[in-house]
Parts: structure tokens; sequence; C-alpha cells
């Protein structure tokens, strides 16, 4: 496996500590580099999947008398030699971010806290990572999303901020005082806040959407709705810092027209993401040789920066805009871009699209989402395969739903008991849980990228005993204990370096509602550590801290976790007085599915319920608890419970989970493949017994590792039904384990089921599974047993009649055979000709007349 | 107040009335009793310059009024009442899409919306009905009702109007090859690709390879300076998509003359007669009316009920009319 991804998500933006000055600058996670093991089958195993490329690029100032003089890269005294590198570019999904590294390129300073949409405006020297449709040359400013209109316009700037005026490389019309990069600018009915004065500059980048729509960008109203304050997600874009030494990286999100419809990227409309170093606007001709005699605007154009680089600037000072990533629309700036090609797979609902076919549904684990995705439309477009579906639930609902003839077939993680006829588990994917965090170092140092967990802390997080803020510590019995993980000498001790301030999110893990095979696994790895243990039996930890006593002595493991605190504090702001809740209910929210829970830590936007809003308003106030904010970036610190195929997708970081004494193993390839050595079978056609308690004897093994079963009954199931069953395990466990981003391929975070290795004796009980499925050794004769499930495969009705509709206003249906076809009759009515001028002339005519006869008839009168 | 309202009254000596009503009456002849006084009308009889020429003014009139109003109504106040209907239409449509009830074919009631027409190019957004008579193509575009939907397998034909009444298809023509049709349907979305304009004597588009979806919009246009309200001649757009929706069996093999391009309803013959003599009750009534109170109150009870029946009489006049105008 390559070195690169692991590069990227380690080297993340920010992960590197920065001193000022170039040279003391070193990694502090550089070690941890080398220590950490490679991820679950990263993705870039497809050649050609991976990206790179190698630019030179410099800044020149031209001087009155012609002169040019260059900025180049100090240390060599040549251009920047910039390359890019990006980990995985083909069949991205929705959301899924993209190591970007790159080398070579000129130090950022004045770090932002926020680099993303505009917060990163203010910093020097970044690198701009946008997100464009088209590719190649068709890629322009136009069709770049940005997610304000200040990052792809400046609006009536003062001289002093038109450094872009002067772009040695521009055209003309492009420096002009008012200007458009589309040509004609908005009159003031679109765009009232271009002021025409000679002192003030504008220079608009309108965006043009997926559909040709033309948005002016000149204010927050003629931005595409996306664009919107309160939009439903946070910007991808990025002004992203680049280190002492050059380099830096990012995990870039991709947005397909799904999340972005003004964007519009899909698999048919090709896009690319544009890194742009920033180095900085080329000035053109000066007017004078003397420094103070030339104008403020080329004056402003040879400005190299107020901050030193690898500086920091949380207030968000700004900077000089000759060097800022404002202006990377810039010509000096987009001829320096890198134009990343990307693909789009299919959209999640191809099938429903494309495959009019009723689907036959497999029923349960939501460990299997990636790999669902990826595998179903290698089921719906293959006519001869029949239409799979997975239908996420939990476990053990598959599971009866299965067992009572209403499934094909249930996709478990753990035996359950059958009641009525046999049930054959086939292994069809080795996978796992994680506990999926996002967690800065203080000081805007970055992402911790290593973070240790053991079974003791779990089990302090799901049962609620850390009090998350003063309402929660009024607790009974957990006056002694910490308001969150960051404050447990533990957690401290494991993981050092991080904030020691207490904040409610960082009090919970956030997990799953309903019951599932993961809930289980989890609990097992809690019960099988006998601190762990001790802990949830009472006894408190060396420091005190003492189990929240609604949880105490609870049964471990167990398949679903409950909210048993009925704990109400008293007291606070009025709207909480007003308001009583369930405190720690409120604080630990769990949620229903994986996938929300690894959106939650994508946004860092923790799912706790406890902010109190008041609205005023309306007499007498109405008082409403709700989501807390999002986190800010330099304080995030989010823990929840994620499956590795999520983690893997969304570029999430999964904790290390304790085995051993001061043995910490995170899910690898290796790690997974360790723990599945250990699986013992069960009878002939059961499911894998994956003992916790060896698994952490084993020590390099990850506790997480989980296996997903095809489970379906082998007597009395449909015939075709069973025949599908069957070609489902054969195609998962052969074509479905190849990895890659394909149709039909295995996403990241899954390791392969190969029919040799270590994985040998899964693929050889599927595949007799499979058969015995198959085979159904009982013929269905009993009338229950059958039924019940979805009529398989039987395609709607075709359209029969499709000949006769063609037009008849366009003349007779056309003849399927000719080439030359007939002249298009002419229908034509002088009624519909004539009919509005006539009348209209009547009128007129009519009007004049009367006004003529009445003046007629009045005179006469007198 | 009272000692107010009695003052003037006491002064004519009659005693003071108590209820507003008959007050009111009382009051109507004093008001009235001025006015034969004001136009100092010549004596004798009028000569016949006077006699015809007010012949002539007040038919002109009547006639510049009706044709004024024709004209009012179906270039602006026809657009409005069709906004109207599409709003209602795309609330309508909205829920049947949401709820999954939305008509799929083959036979749907005429009047009812089937389908979302946009096309981004001339941002517009217009809900098609179901039905091409005149009538049914007053609230929008129509879909001919012996094809598929638009988006099922199969050609879809779609006719719009071009001058009055909103004039939905005005500026189809501007439309160019590549151009971007969507639709949404109560199975789905299809995206068309414009493949081409058409008018008579170009050759028809080449016959549909089975599994894709063609729609046809249909209108009509004008030459020349007045092109814009004189839309004579049919003008056809093809666009094609590479997907489609499966189409239910069962269509009709055929419609009705009136549903055809540049068709009329004489359907609604019956129901113009009946409004014609609505609108003669009324101005009976007017003269009625007039005799008996003042011109103002005649004016205020019969303008809002003279433009209600204009307007549904030229609702009707419409239906008469070819339905692409």
């Amino acid at each position: 496996m390559r070195p690169a991804p692991r590069l990227a998500r380690v080297l993340r933006l920010g992960v590197v500590a920065l001193v000022v000055g170039a040279s003391a600058a070193t990694g502090v996670t550089a070690p941890a580099l080398a220590d950490r093991p490679q991820p679950v089958t990263p993705r870039a195993a497809v050649a050609g999947d991976a990206w790179s490329q190698t630019k030179s690029m410099e800044r020149q100032f031209v001087a009155a008398d012609g002169t040019s003089t260059a900025i180049s890269d100090p240390s060599t005294g040549s251009p920047w030699q910039v390359s890019v590198n990006v980990d995985h570019t083909q069949n991205l999904r929705g959301r899924e971010r993209v190591g970007i590294t790159w080398s070579g390129a000129q130090p950022s300073a004045g770090r932002a806290n926020d680099p993303f949409g505009p917060g990163g405006m203010s910093q020097e020297y970044p690198v701009v990572v946008l997100q464009c449709r088209g590719t190649g040359d068709d890629v322009r400013p136009e069709t770049c999303w940005t997610s304000s209109f200040n990052q792809r316009s400046q609006v009536s700037r003062s001289e002093n901020d038109a450094a872009w005026t002067e772009d040695l490389h521009a055209s003309e019309a492009a420096t002009a005082r008012i200007s458009s990069a589309l040509g004609e600018v908005p009159g003031k009915d679109v765009c009232p806040d271009i002021v025409e004065g000679e002192e003030f500059y504008t220079r608009l980048v309108p965006f043009v959407s997926a559909k040709g729509q033309v948005y002016p960008a000149c204010d927050g109203k003629t931005m595409p709705p996306e664009a919107a304050a309160e939009a439903a997600l946070p910007a991808n874009e990025i002004a992203a810092f680049t280190d002492g030494n050059g380099s830096g990286s990012v995990q870039f999100e991709i947005r397909t027209d799904v999340e972005n419809e003004s964007l519009g990227c899909n698999k048919l409309v090709a896009c690319s993401i544009v890194v742009i170093p920033i180095v900085g606007i080329s000035c053109a001709t000066a007017s004078s040789l003397v420094d103070q005699e030339m104008s403020v605007a080329e004056k402003s154009c040879r400005r190299t920066g107020q901050f030193a680089p690898g500086s920091g600037n949380a207030t968000n000072v700004a900077g000089d805009q000759a060097v800022s990533p404002s202006l990377w629309w810039a010509e000096s700036n987009w001829r320096n871009r890198f134009v990343i090609p990307v693909t789009f797979g299919d959209p999640p609902d191809t099938c429903d699209i494309l495959d009019p076919r009723a689907p036959t549904g497999f029923y349960g684990s939501e460990l299997l989402a990636q790999a669902a995705l990826q595998w179903a439309p290698a089921y719906c477009l293959n006519k001869k395969r029949f239409k799979f579906q997975h239908n996420q639930m939990p476990d053990q609902a598959g599971f009866s739903l299965m067992a009572s003839g209403g499934g094909a077939a249930a996709l478990v993680s753990s035996k359950y008991e059958a009641t009525g006829d046999p049930v054959g588990y086939a292994p069809v994917a080795l996978t796992g849980f994680g506990v999926g965090y996002i967690v800065d170092r203080p000081g805007n140092a970055g992402e911790l990228a290593d973070l240790r967990l053991n079974a003791r802390l779990l089990a302090k997080l799901i049962t609620q005993s850390y009090t998350g803020s003063s309402f929660g510590a009024g607790h009974p019995g957990m006056e002694q204990n910490p308001w969150a993980i960051t404050k447990d000498p533990e957690f401290v001790a494991l993981n050092p370096g991080l904030t020691d301030e207490a904040s409610e999110a960082a009090a919970t893990l956030l997990s799953l509602s309903n019951s599932s095979d993961v809930v289980r696994r989890l609990t097992e790895y809690i019960a099988s550590d006998k601190v762990a243990m001790d802990f949830v039996k009472g006894k408190p930890d060396p420091w005190g801290m003492r189990i929240n006593p609604s949880y105490k002595k609870i049964k471990l493991p167990r398949d679903e976790w409950p909210l048993l605190d009925d704990f109400v504090p008293q007291g606070g702001t009025e709207c909480k007085a007003k308001n009583p809740s369930t405190y720690f209910n409120d604080l630990a929210a769990p949620v229903s599915t994986m996938r929300k829970i690894a959106e939650a830590l994508l946004d860092a936007w923790p799912n706790v319920q406890t902010r109190c809003d008041t609205d005023l308003s309306v007499t007498p106030p109405i008082y409403k608890l709700g989501r807390v904010e999002r986190q800010h970036y330099g304080d995030r610190f989010m823990l929840g419970i994620v499956s590795l195929g999520d983690a893997q997708r969304y570029g999430l970081r999964t904790a290390a989970l304790e085995t051993g004494k001061g043995r910490y193993v995170t899910p690898t390839t290796d790690s997974l493949t360790a723990a599945v050595k250990l699986a013992r079978p069960e009878g002939q056609r059961g499911p894998f017994e994956m003992d916790m308690v060896k698994l952490r004897k084993a020590g390099k093994a990850y506790p997480g590792t989980m296996l997903v079963y095809a489970a379906a009954r082998l007597q009395n199931l449909d015939k075709k039904d069973a025949a599908k069953v069957a070609q489902f395990v054969r195609t998962a466990t052969s074509e479905g384990q190849r990895p890659g981003s394909g149709n039909g391929q295995l996403p990241g975070g899954f390791v392969p089921i190969r029919k040799s290795g270590a994985t040998q004796a899964l693929y050889a009980r599927a595949q007799a599974v499979a058969r015995a499925i198959e085979q159904q050794k009982v013929p269905a004769t009993t009338p229950e047993a059958g039924p019940a499930t979805v009529t398989p495969g039987a395609p709607e009705a075709v359209p029969a009649a499709d000949p006769a509709v063609a037009a008849p206003a366009a003349g007779p249906a056309p003849a399927p055979e000719a080439l030359t076809m007939p002249p298009t009759k002419a229908v034509s009515s002088e009624w519909s000709g004539r009919l509005l001028p006539v009348l209209l002339m009547l009128g007129l005519v009519f009007s004049v007349v009367s006004a003529v006869s009445r003046v007629v008839v009045l005179r006469s009168r007198r | 107040m009272t000692t107010l309202d009695e003052a003037p009254v006491v002064t004519d000596g009659q005693p003071a009335p108590r209820s507003h009503g008959s007050r009111f009456r009382r009051q109507l002849p004093r008001r009235r009793a001025p006015r034969p006084v004001r136009p100092a009308r010549p004596v004798g009889p009028p000569n016949r310059v006077e006699t015809a020429g007010s012949v002539i003014s007040t038919s002109t009139t009547m006639v510049a009024l009706v044709t004024l109003w024709m004209a009012l109504q179906m270039l602006v106040l026809g657009g409005v009442a069709q906004e109207r209907s599409q709003t209602l239409l795309y609330q309508e449509f909205r829920a049947q899409v949401a709820a999954a009830t939305a008509p799929v074919g083959p036979v749907t009631e005429p009047g009812a919306p089937v389908a979302l027409l946009e096309i981004p190019r001339l941002g517009m957004q217009q809900v098609v009905v179901e039905g091409t008579a005149s009538g049914d193509l007053l609230a929008g575009p129509g879909h001919l009702r012996n094809t598929v939907l638009p988006g099922q397998a199969g050609t879809s034909v779609v006719l719009g109007r071009a001058a009055t009444y909103g004039s939905p298809f005005a500026d189809v023509d501007r439309l160019e090859p590549g151009d971007r049709i969507e639709v949404t349907v109560g199975q789905g979305r299809v995206v068309f690709t414009v493949q081409g304009l058409r008018r008579s004597g170009d050759a028809l588009p080449q016959p549909l390879a089975s599994g894709r979806s063609r729609l046809t919009l249909v209108t009509a246009e004008g030459q020349g300076r007045l092109s814009a309200i004189a839309p004579g001649e049919t003008l056809y757009v093809d666009a094609e998509a590479s997907s489609a929706f499966p189409a239910p069996a069962g269509l009709p093999p055929t419609v009705p003359e009136s549903e055809k391009p540049m068709g009329l309803d004489t359907g609604v013959l019956p129901l113009l007669a009946l409004d014609l003599a609505l609108l003669l009750a009324l101005t009976l009534g007017v003269i009625a009316a007039r005799q008996r109170w003042s011109l103002v109150h005649v004016w205020v009870v019969a303008t809002p009920l003279a433009l209600a029946l204009a307007w549904v009489t030229t609702d009707g006049v419409m239906r008469l009319l070819p339905n692409l105008t």
C-alpha cells in the first residue's frame, strides 16, 4: 500500500506544528507517521486513480524602464517548483474526501482559524483548493464554486485594494476599473453595490450554474442558492496553509449535484479540483522608477505580505491583497492552477432510475452500506442478474424479517436464534466499526491524528459518567466526576497535549439509538476488560471517578444501549428553568444510523441537544431545546461510532483501541486480518465466532473487527429467491472483493475476502452456504414459507404501444426504416395569425372615430 | 352625531328621520334635483347631424370597447389568470408527486396537471395540463392526449400558446440544439436535449430508437413586424432523452379535431350564448336601475358584474379561437 494516502491523512491541513522561522519548523507528528499502520484498504488501488503534476511559477514586477524583477524561491533562486499529488480521483461519491498534498510552494503566512470558505481570505500565500465544473481548458473561474461572493468578486474597492488592475498577465479588459469576467457588468437594478465613482474599482467573477444560469456575484443576493448564509452544508473550498518547507496537505470534500445542484457535478458532468498556489499578482509596467511616485494601485500590487511565514492571524486582520487568496481568479494566479480532473460514481439512486424491475431486498446491517452503494449498480445494470437492494435496519429486525419469510436474505454480523427453518450464514464482507473522532490540537496546531482509547474510557463515555457541565455535575453520586473526557486524567495520560477545557460534546460518544450488532461488539469489548467491568460494577477508578448510578451494574454485552438516566437539573438560565429536560439524554442524543454520526463528524457538529433558545417575540416566551452549534475549526472535539466503510469514504479518523497493556490497535488490513484469523466457524453453515478475550490476547488484532453475513433460510425459501441469494453470495465473494471505486468493486474500509490466504476459510464457507441456499434441500412446499416475499424479478410491463405515439401534429408516424423523413405538414391558421393585429387595429380605429364623432356632436350643439 | 345630522333636516321643515335607510332614500331626490338644470339643453328636436353623430359615436365607442377589451384580456389579463392557474396547478402537482399519486397515464382527466416542464435557458417553468383543447391551454401548456406522458418511452407532444394567456411558449423559437428541457412527471425526472426546431416543410425527426423518449413542443410563430402577436404558422421543437420510464398501455388512438394543433372548440357555443344573454340582461338591468338610482350607485353595482361577465365571455370566445394562438 502506498504511503501517499497515509501522508495525506496524517499531514491533513494543520497537523504540522509550525514554529516561526522556516528552519525551525518540524512536523510534530512525524514520528507518528512511521508508527501508524496503514488504514484498511486505502483507495488508489486502481492505476490512474492517483494524480500528480509539477509546475513552475514565479511572480514578476515590471519597472518603468521595462526591466522585470522576478520573485522566486529564495532557497534555489529559480521559480517555485510546485508539485501537487492527489490520492484518488476516480468514481467519487457525494461528500467523499480526497487527500491533496503539495510541496515546493511558497510558505504561507497569517494562518486563519477557519480556512474554509470566506474564513480563509485574510491569509497570505495560501494554496487555494476549489471544485470547478469542466475539465482542462473548460475550467474557468466562472465555473468554480465559492460559498460567498466575497471570494470571487471585488466590489467597489478602493485603489489600495485594486491590485488586480495592475495584473501583468491579464487582458486589457480584465484590468479595467469596472469589469466582469463575463464581459458585461450588470446594471444598478441587479448590482446596486457597484459604485461608479472614479475612486472605486470593481471586478466581478460571476458564477455560471450547471443549467447555464449566470449569477453576477456582486452581493449575497446574486449568488446561487447553495451559497446562502445558512446553507445546509459548510463550505468545502479552502485556502490551505503551506508550511515553512513549502509543503502542505488538505482533505478536500467533493460535492456532487446531490449536495450542490448549481455546481452540478455528476457522472455525466465532468468536474475538476483546481489547486492554485498563490504566489502573488505579477505587476505590469510601473509609471515611475521611484517607488514613492508610483500610483496607489501600483504600490499595492507590489506588496509582498504583512505576516511572517508560519505566523497566525487569529483575529482575521486583512493582509496584503496582492498575495491573498481572494484574487485566485486573477490571471497571475489562475495561470498557475493545477486542474485535476475527477470522475464521479453512479448516484445512489441509479438503480431506482435505470432499472424498472422490482428489487429484491436484503435487510440488515449498516456496516455494508458503502459496499452496497458500489455493488448495487453491478446487479441492476446487468440484466442477467437480479436487482439487489440493501435495506438498512437493525440486524435483529432484518433477521426476523428474513426468518418469517418477509425478505430473501438478512445481512447480519452475529448469530441469531432461528425459530423455524434452518438458516445459513455466508460471510460477504470483512469490515468493522471504529470510534471516529475529530480533535484539534490546541493553539491551532492542527488535527490530532492518533487518538487512543481503552475500554474503561469507552465505558465511562457510554454510561454517561462525564457530567458535561455544571448542570450534570449536580447529579447525585457523580460529584467527583470530571465534566468531560478532556478533564479525565486517564484520558490525558493516554493522549497528552490536548485541550483541558471541558465541553458538552467531549462528555459523550455519539452512538446508535437502536439495536445493532455494532453496539453488541462495542459492549463485548468493554465486557472483556476487567478494569472496565469493575468500573461498571461500581468501583471508582484510581482518580475517584464513579459510574453514573443509573447505569451501575448494567448487563453487558447488549444489542441496544438504553437511555436510563432521568436526572433533571434545576436552575440555570430562565430558558433551562422553564424547559426542564433529562440532561444526560440530551447530551447523548443517540441517532438511528452510523451515516448520521459520520456526517456529524464531517461537519464537526455534535448532536448534543442542550442548546436552549428563547423566542421573546411572543408572550409568554417560547423556550425550545435544540442541537448545539457547529464546532469551530481549531477547537473541535467530537467522538462517534462509525463504520469503517464510512470512515474511509469520508476521510474520518478512527481511534486506536487498547488490546493488551500499552498496546493500541487501529483498524488496518493487518489488524482486521489478524482478528479474522482467530475466528472459529460454528457448525456447518453457521457464522464465525470471534471471541473478544482471545482477540485481545492476540494483541495485534483490532477489537472492532466484524464480519457481515448474508443469512438466508436453507429450507422453504422460494426457488427464485434462493437462486438470487446464492448469486449474490457468489458475486459478492468474487467480483465484489476486488478493491476499487467502480461499480461492483470493494470500497475502502473493507478487507477483501480471497480464495487463499487468511480469509480462505471465509471464502470456502461462503461458497458452501451459497450452494446450500441454492439447493434448498427440502423443496418449498409449505404455503406460508414463500409467498410473502416480493414477487421476484418480474419486470414491469414494458410499453407495448411504442410506435403509435408519434406526434400526429407532425404528420404520419415515421416509418421505422425510413432514413429520409417526409416533410412536416403545414398547419397554419389565418385566424390565429391575424386576429390580434386586427383586433388592435379595429380598436384603435373605432376609438378615433368615436372621439371624432363626439367632438362633431358637441360642436353642432353650440 | 345626532345633533349634527338633525340640523339640516330641521331646516327643511320635515320630521327628523331616525333610521339610516329612510334618510338615504329621502336624500336622493335632493342630490338629483339640480341635474336637469346643468346641461342647459337646446330647445327643439335634435338636428340630423346630432342624431347621426351620437349614433356613430355610441356605436363606435362600443365596438372599440369590445375589441380593446378582448385584446387586453388576451394579452394582459389572460396572463394574470394563467399565472394564477399555474400557481394552483403547481401546488396540486407538487403534492401529488410528493404523495406519489401524480398521474402516469394512459388516461387522465383533462385539465389535471401531469408534468412540470422547465427550460433553464429560457427561465421557463410551466405545469403541463392534460388535454390540448383551446380551453385547456388557457391554464398552461397541454399534453396531447394520444401520446405518452413526457419522459415515458415513445414520443410525447406538448402544445402551448404563443401569444395570448401568458404565452408560455412564446420564446421556444429561441431554443437551440443542445439546450436542456427538464421534465418532472410522477415517475421521476427526465432531462431532454433539444435536437432542433422544425417548421412546415422540414423533414420529420428520425424514428425513435426503442427505450428512448422524445418530447415535441408545438406552438405557433408569426412573421414580420407583428410576429409576436400574430402567430399563424406552427413550430415544432424536438427534444430527446436517452432514458425513458416505462409507458402504460392503453392510449386513446386519436383525439378530437379540437385538440389538434390550431384546433378550435365549437362545443363552447351554448355556453357563449348564455354569457352573451347574461351580458344583455346586465345591460337592460343597468338601464332599469338608472331610472331609480344615481349614476354612482349603478356604476358601483354594475361594473364588477360587467367585468366578470366580459371576462367569462372572452374566455369563451378564446375557446373558439385556435388553441396555439
